[in-house]
This record gives C-alpha cells, structure tokens and sequence, in this order.
C-alpha cells in the first residue's frame, strides 16, 4: 500500500446552536507516498478541521482516518510526521533556537547542532539566538518549518505555510516545500495560494463545506485549457467569420487577441489572418488554471457569478462588442 | 519523563514571567517588608503577631498565585495552538498535562521561596540575635503551605480539563475556602455519633471529596513553640503523604477528562 494518508467516509459533525452541523462530510481522501498533496477550499471548508482529525488533535465522528498506515493520532506514527500549524504561535519567552529545542526534546533529540543546523537551513542563521517574541511573522514561519524537519519525518501537514508572508519568504519557502518532496517526503499543504499549489502540488483536492468537489492529480484536472492568438493588422471581417460559442475574441486598432480552447486548432485562424495581410504576434497555450477549477468547484455559493467558470457573461461579451465598435 | 521535563521547564519559564502573577507577588512581598512597622501597632507580643502575619501574608498570596497561574495553563495552550504542535508529537496527553501541572508547582516553588527568604531576611533585621533554629522554625510554614498550594494546584488542573478559566477560579476559590474553613467542622461532624445519620454521611463525604486545606496550617506550633508536637516528623510527612495521594487523584481524574477533550 502506498498511500501516505488515507481516510474512508470521515466525517466530522458538530452540535451548534442551530443543530448539528456537519463540518466534514463523508471524505475520502487519498495521499500517496512522496508527493506533494494540494488541500483547498474556501475559509470555513473543513481544511483545519480534517488536518486535526488526522493529527488526532480531534476525532472523527465517524468514519475512517488512516495516517503512514495506523489510525489517525497513534502516538507511533507521530516520530515519523510534523506539523505546522496555521498562524503558529510560539513561547515569546524562548529564542529560536530555545523553542527549537524544546520541541526537539519532546521527541527525545539532545543535538543542538541539529537544531542550529536547521534554523540555518531556513534562514535564521542571525537570528536564532533573539527572542521570538521579537520575530517578524516571516521569522516565526521559518520556526515553524525548522521545528517541523526535526524528526526528519516522512510525512509533513503544512496548514497555510506561506499565509501572510511577504513575496520573497513566499518564494523561499515554496522552493523548500519542493526540496522536501526531493527528499523523499510527503507534504501535505492546505493553501489558499493557488498560484503556489498550482506550481508545486502533484495532486490536489479541492473541499466546499466539507465535502470533496475534486481529487486528483493537477495535470488531469487542470486539461481543458486555451489557446490565446494574437495578431496585428487584422480585418473586421474575420471576427465575423471565426465567431463562435466557445471562443472570444477582440479585436481594437487592428489587433485581435483570440482566445480559443485548445481541443481546436489555431492554424486555421492563423492561415486566415496571415491570408488577410495581418501578422501573427503570438500562440500562447493557456493551461486551465487552478484558480478557474476553485472557482467552478465552489460555485454556486457566494460568488459572483461571471467569475465562476471563467467563461464571459453576457455583459463581459458586450463590453467587447463595444471595443470592436470603437475600432472601426 | 524527558517530555515532561521539558513541558514543564518551559512551562515555569513562562509562568514566571506572567505579568500579574509577577504583580501579585510583588503584593505579597511588599507586605512582608513592611510587615515590622505593622506590629509595632499591635499590644500583643510584637514577635507572635509578626509571625502569623506575615504568614498569612505568604499563605494567601501563594494561593491566589496558585489559581492564577493553573487556572489558564489549559486555556492559554488552546487559545495560542501551542498544543497543537505539541500533541502532533510523540507526546501523550497525561504527559502534557503532567508536564504543565508539574511546571506550575515549579512555578509556584520558586515564587514562595522568593517570599520565604524575604520573611527570613525580615526577621534577620528585626532580631539580630535569632539564631538559625528561629530560621528553621519560620521556613517550615512556607514548606507546609507549598505541599498546601501543590494540592490547590492540581484542584484547579482538574477543573481547567473541563471548566472556563473564570468558572474554574470560582471553583477552586470555593473548593480552597470550603477545604481551610469548614473542614475541621466537617471531620468532626463525621466524627461525632450522636448526629442524624445523614448528616453524619453527608458531611463524611464532603469530607473526602474536598482536601483538608485546614490541617497544612501549621503555624500554631510555631507560634507555641513550647508546646512542641511529639512526632512533627511523622505529622509532615502524614500531611505530605495525604497531599500526595489527593493530587495524584485530581490529576489522574483530570487525565482522563483530558484525554477525551477536543481542543
Ligand atoms: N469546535 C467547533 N465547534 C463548532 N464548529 C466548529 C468547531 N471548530 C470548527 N468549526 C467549524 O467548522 C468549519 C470548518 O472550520 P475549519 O477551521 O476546518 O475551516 P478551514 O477550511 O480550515 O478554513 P480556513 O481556510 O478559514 O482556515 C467552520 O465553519 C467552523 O466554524
Ligand atoms: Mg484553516
């Protein structure tokens, strides 16, 4: 069996005020060994929620949850996993390097040069010996990704690692994300970076209220892109001829940017364009992003509605009517 | 037992830099300080008086200490997530809770052994001549009321398994009130025959559910110290022992309370 977690049916229900409340629904989740998992969904999903059932923080109402092989929150399978926390905090008291030592000691580590070691490695080599309670939130991140390699583990759960980061720690920090994966290690990261998951996650799962909308790997979730076709010195007539449902196109001042999906060839355009005496500037192929596939997965609920599936609505396709007529 | 430690460590580490017990204390010493000006106004013996009051000074803050600082152990850990990484650990939960009880004891070790050097230091100045059994005599209370506090402690551990820090501050409070006022009342109801046999059971078992807080004041022998115990020895240690076995009880129920929280 090669799966790094695995849970059957799990679900989680809450008493509320107003009644019981589901918060996880019969969720099946599948994470294998040594990829990097992706875990979505909007605020309130149940992402926090499913993470601590797997920690064993919480338990399941019912259902099944399985971690490295044994039950979730068996105390054998936590020397080989870590944590991160979503917003961590950490004894303000305590230095880096202090605090990192703590947690070391709670899985019975006394080397301090393992500890130095990997506060270097995430880049609080200067800082390790200062208080944490004068650590910019960056900072404490990097704690929270140096404590969490103490035990070299096998599985990481990384709850919004990069949440409130500046771009640069962001960078640093997703390309450590993918040494770990170099490294043999499962991580498993709820985010609501897309671009981030979208750039580094084999696989993903996407959770609306608790249940799973999708799951599986980026590459089959993601096919159904586009193809963009630019081109300068076009004629009005060949809008006319290419129209069609699935397609969009603008023409202004003679430059059209087409955008067609990638099931249709664009040679056929660009043959005419070049035919009416335009000159191609570009064939982009546009992968569907990750961001369209979230959007569509929890649609329906509160969200605008033009934005959902990245089509364009109704009044999109008259604004650029508008720019057709302007330009002629 | 290394994960204890190190639980606990850090949690004295934290303890006693929490800003309104570091206040409380500050209350408390700056009573034994000028506690000697105090006496000066008293008819009776300057000495006695002095005794039982700075005594009682030592006494009821270590034990506002005591619920203060346990009371928001739990809380505090939820509150901050801090115990989420550290369950995501090889740690257990007795041993988490174990750990912070035993940091807070340390805690609170540390803040009556600051407060009884001040009362040795007060005395020191006042009677130059007090030889060290006077010391001896004086640091014996304070050891009392330590085993008195560590009880109170796991009281108020128990209760943080279940209780909001504000209801458990009434809780304990309570329990601490009932356990140094009413109990002597209560033993001996439980033990007198001529009483209505519910009565009689009723009190037995308030008797045993909340600890004798009472019998840890052993300022009496010192304020008389003619009227020396025959065996002190064994008495502490009967108190140490009944101590014992009462914190290992709330800890225990407290463990398993635990164990099936969701935090
Ligand atoms: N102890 C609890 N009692 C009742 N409801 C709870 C409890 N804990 C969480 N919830 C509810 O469960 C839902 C899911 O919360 P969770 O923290 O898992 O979301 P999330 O996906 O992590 O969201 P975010 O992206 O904002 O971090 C929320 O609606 C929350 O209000
Ligand atoms: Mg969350």
């Amino acid at each position: 069996m090669n799966l790094a977690i695995e849970t059957k049916k799990l679900t989680k229900t809450y008493k509320t005020s107003s009644g019981m409340q589901s918060v996880v629904k019969d969720l099946d989740l599948e994470v294998e060994k040594g990829e990097i998992f992706g875990f979505l969904g909007p605020n309130g999903a149940g992402k926090t929620t499913t993470i601590k059932i797997l920690l064993g923080i919480i338990d399941g109402t019912s259902g099944e949850a399985n971690v490295l092989g044994r039950p979730a929150g068996d105390i054998e399978s936590h020397k080989r996993l870590s944590y991160l926390p979503e917003k961590p905090y950490y004894y303000e008291h305590m230095t880096g390097l202090e605090i990192t030592q703590f947690y070391a000691s709670l899985f019975g580590i006394k080397d301090k040069d393992l500890c130095v070691n990997l506060l270097n490695r995430v880049n609080l080599g200067n800082d390790y010996n200062r208080p944490i309670s004068q650590y910019s939130k960056g900072m404490q991140q990097r704690v929270g990704l140096a404590q969490s390699l103490l035990n070299d583990p096998e599985l990481l759960f990384l709850d919004e690692p990069t949440g409130g980061l500046d771009p640069i720690a962001h960078i640093e920090i997703r390309d450590l994300i993918l040494k770990f994966r170099d490294e043999g290690r499962t991580v498993f990261i709820s985010s609501h970076e897309l671009s981030d998951v979208e750039r580094i996650c084999d696989r993903v799962a996407i959770i609306n209220k608790g249940e799973m909308v999708h799951q599986g790997r980026l590459d089959d979730l993601l096919s159904g892109g586009r193809i963009e076709v630019t081109a300068d010195g076009v004629a009005e007539n060949l809008v006319d001829k290419f129209k069609g449902d699935d397609m969009t196109l603008s023409l202004r001042a003679g430059r059209l940017i087409a955008d067609l999906p990638d099931t249709m060839s664009p040679n056929e355009m660009i043959d005419a364009i070049r035919t009416g005496g335009g000159s191609v500037v570009s064939v982009i192929p546009r992968r569907k992003r990750l961001e369209d596939l979230f959007l569509e997965s929890v649609s329906g609920d509160n969200l605008a509605k033009g934005r959902v599936t990245g089509k364009m609505t109704d009044d999109d396709k008259k604004a650029d009517v508008k720019e057709e007529e302007v330009s002629s | 037992m290394n994960v204890i430690l190190s639980i606990a460590k850090t949690t004295i580490g934290e303890a006693i830099r929490r800003r309104v017990l570091l206040i409380i204390l500050l209350i408390g010493v700056l009573f034994l300080v000028i506690a000697p000006g105090l006496s000066v106004l008293s008819a009776r013996s300057s000495y006695t008086v002095l005794v039982s009051f700075t005594l009682g000074v030592i006494q009821l803050t270590s034990a506002v200490i005591a619920i203060v600082l346990t009371v928001y152990l739990l809380p505090n850990e939820v509150e901050r997530r801090t115990i989420y990484t550290i369950l995501s650990k090889p740690v257990y939960r007795w041993q988490f809770l174990l750990g912070k009880y035993l940091g807070a004891v340390g805690a609170l070790g540390l803040m009556m052994a600051l407060m009884t050097g001040i009362l040795v230091l007060v005395f020191k100045i006042m009677q130059a001549e007090a030889g060290m059994d006077v010391v001896m005599t004086l640091a014996r209370a304070p050891m009392m009321y330590f085993v008195q506090m560590s009880l109170l402690a796991a009281v108020a551990m128990f209760f943080s398994t279940f209780a909001s820090p504000i209801v458990n501050f009434f809780l304990t409070g309570g329990v601490y009130l009932v356990g140094t006022l009413f109990s002597p009342v209560f033993q001996d109801i439980a033990g007198n025959n001529s009483v209505n046999a519910m009565v009689k059971t009723a009190a037995t078992v308030i008797h045993t559910l909340v600890p004798n807080f009472a019998q840890f004041n052993v300022q009496n022998t010192i304020i008389n110290s003619g009227s020396q115990l025959r065996s002190e020895q064994m008495y502490y240690l009967q108190l140490v022992a009944y101590a014992f076995a009462y914190v290992a009880v709330f800890l225990i129920g407290g463990m398993m309370i635990f164990d099936r929280k969701e935090v």
